[in-house]
């Protein structure tokens, strides 16, 4: 944009071509991590996103980091990897295969690790994780110079401009995984919330746990590449903090939070542009507002209730007991 | 195994494979109602996981007869109150069993199980109220009713009255009384309410790490074993309602209490 130029929601709008797949694959990200958010916020797995985001970013930047290493740059391959370098190294320095493997490397660790640890242990290994990934993003930023606007992107989520090929293997792992849990929602839902239950009711549970882990390993690493490590933690966190407020129930809670999650994205992106914020910081600022705004809602509703009953109460019997009591 | 629906011959459990019982067994057969008595930390817990497949058993056989479904109805606390849940949302989840959650809208295809679970527990009205506002009375017989939506053979509870006011605990019990009556199942439950065993287990399993011991049997053959007496007391008969209570060993009679048809009896001050 021009410097000077007014930001206005009309020029977004008139500008749509320029923003499409970038607006377009947030919302998309939104969607499903707000969703997936679901099961993290209410199996109090919150920190599990945070680690898996900022391992995601970590193997995002060690695959940067062997780009540069074996001399590749420029255009990319499917995989994201470099074209002129050979099959391998574009492979191996394919930044969305550095994430997959990360955020599955730290699934395996923690599914390894949960039978024998405790609560408290697993949160702090979840904090190693969490602080292996930041440390490591920043350590490997110094040796990516070249580079250095995408640490700032795997770090923050700046995602202005999203490339197609981007777009679409967000759209296809959110059709994927979304796919997956409309089909088994009740077994993850069991194996969640009701697990020994589901156990003795023969129900494969760890099997349907993996699956969870995985699916939510898999969407956490995509998104990761494609948004960054910031706007992928707030999207599996905030819209169903505000979703578990006001839904019936945990499919309520799930659907209500993919679509906050949703919004919050493409809104997010809108006030970005309004108001030259960086993408991601844009997105996880509007998600919090979500928050704010339906935790007001729900005392307001409260207070109306409670007003409401209180407007309604017997008056008509003190009124006659008052009338007694002066004949 | 006949009508038998879970047999334990010489079973052994506890934890990295040593036993925290001598090996023991016991049928457990439809309309029969188990009690699982015992101090606290004295096995019960690991001794009903077993039971349920949750934790392996040390030694022993452990079979449950083909097609027999168990149901577990777990303590309270076990529910998180902050997972937002209708009463007939975890009805309905009851419904699910092995791999049939493949089947989305499968709960729907069985209305009448939720129904028939709602109607049996007593939880018909509640059925659109939140799981977390409820009491602790009626959250336990919502938990019943998600398990009565599976049909089960054998009925397994985990202290099923534990931090319930006198009221409420014995409205349960009798609701546990009649589901066995109506549905013809079979009942084990952890208790720490030994008048209410005395009055209506059938059976009673007793076990003791501490002292190694398990008692095992009938009612009549579990408080006619001088080690449940020497832990639990003497039970008394009234010679009025027939009705059995257990006392300390020095009481020579059966406390004073009210005969009300249908309720249980009524400790005198």
């Amino acid at each position: 944009m021009d410097a000077g130029a007014h930001y206005s929601l009309q020029l977004f709008w008139e500008s749509w071509d320029y923003f499409r797949e970038a607006t377009v694959a947030g919302t998309i990200g939104g969607l499903m991590l707000g969703f997936l958010g679901g099961y993290i916020v209410l199996r109090k797995m919150v920190f599990l996103s945070a680690a898996l985001s900022q391992a995601s970013g970590l193997g995002v930047a060690y695959a940067f980091y062997l780009q540069i290493y074996w001399g590749a740059s420029g255009h990319q391959h499917a995989f994201g990897g470099a074209t002129d370098s050979p099959w391998w190294a574009a492979l191996l320095g394919s930044p969305l295969l550095g994430a997959a493997v990360a955020a599955l490397l730290v699934t395996a660790v923690l599914a390894l690790a949960a039978p024998r640890l405790s609560g408290r242990s697993m949160d702090a290994l979840l904090g190693l994780i969490y602080l292996l990934g930041s440390a490591g993003i920043l350590a490997l930023g110094t040796r990516i110079v070249e580079e250095v606007q995408d640490i700032q992107t795997i770090l923050f989520g700046n995602a202005v401009v999203v490339l197609d090929e981007d777009l679409r293997l967000l759209a296809f792992t959110a059709v994927g995984v979304l796919g997956l849990h409309l089909l088994l929602m009740r077994g993850f839902i069991q194996a969640s919330f009701d697990a020994e239950g589901a156990r003795v009711r023969a129900m494969p549970v760890r099997a349907l746990n993996l699956g969870l882990f995985v699916s939510i390993a898999i969407a956490v690493s995509v998104a990761t590449r494609v948004l960054g490590a910031l706007p992928v933690f707030a999207f599996s966190v905030l819209p169903a903090m505000a979703a578990q407020r006001i839904a019936p129930n945990v499919q309520m809670t799930l659907i209500i939070a993919a679509l906050l999650g949703a919004v919050a994205a493409f809104w997010g992106y809108v006030a970005a542009f309004l108001y030259e914020l960086p993408v991601g910081a844009a997105q996880t600022l509007v998600a919090v507002g979500i928050v704010a705004v339906v935790e007001v809602l729900v005392h307001a509703g409260r207070l109306a209730r409670r007003g409401w009953k209180w407007w309604r109460r017997p008056v008509v019997a003190s009124a006659a007991t008052r009338g007694g009591e002066d004949a | 195994m006949g009508d038998v629906l879970l047999q334990a011959k010489a079973l052994e459990v506890g934890y990295g494979g040593s036993a925290l019982f001598p090996p023991f067994g016991f049928d457990i057969r439809r309309d029969e109602f188990w009690a699982l008595v015992g101090r606290n930390g004295a096995g019960k817990t690991t001794l009903l996981r077993t039971l349920l497949s949750l934790l392996p058993k040390v030694g022993g056989e452990l079979q449950a007869r083909d097609g027999v479904r168990l149901g577990y109805v777990p303590q309270r606390e076990s529910v998180d109150p902050s997972v937002p849940a209708r009463v007939i949302d975890l009805v309905r989840s009851g419904t699910d069993r092995a791999w049939s959650f493949l089947w989305p809208f499968k709960s729907l295809w069985r209305p009448d199980a939720v129904r028939r679970a709602m109607r049996d527990a007593q939880v018909e009205a509640l059925a659109k109220r939140p799981y977390a506002e409820l009491s602790e009375g009626q959250k336990q017989r919502v938990l019943m009713a998600r398990v009565l939506a599976g049909d089960p053979d054998l009925l397994i509870l985990d202290e099923p009255t534990s931090a319930m006011d006198v009221i409420a605990e014995r409205e349960t019990f009798s609701l546990l009384d009649h589901v066995r009556g109506e549905r013809r199942l079979a009942l084990l439950v952890v208790s720490h309410h030994l008048n209410v065993v005395a009055r209506l287990a059938t059976h009673v399993l007793m076990v003791d790490h501490e002292a190694g011991k398990v008692v095992c049997g009938s009612i009549d053959e579990a408080l006619a074993d001088p080690f449940f007496a020497e832990r639990y007391g003497t039970v008394f008969s009234c010679y009025d309602c027939g009705e059995r209570r257990l006392g300390a060993r020095r009481l020579t009679q059966l406390a004073p209490h009210v005969h009300a048809p249908g309720a249980a009896a009524e400790e005198a001050p």
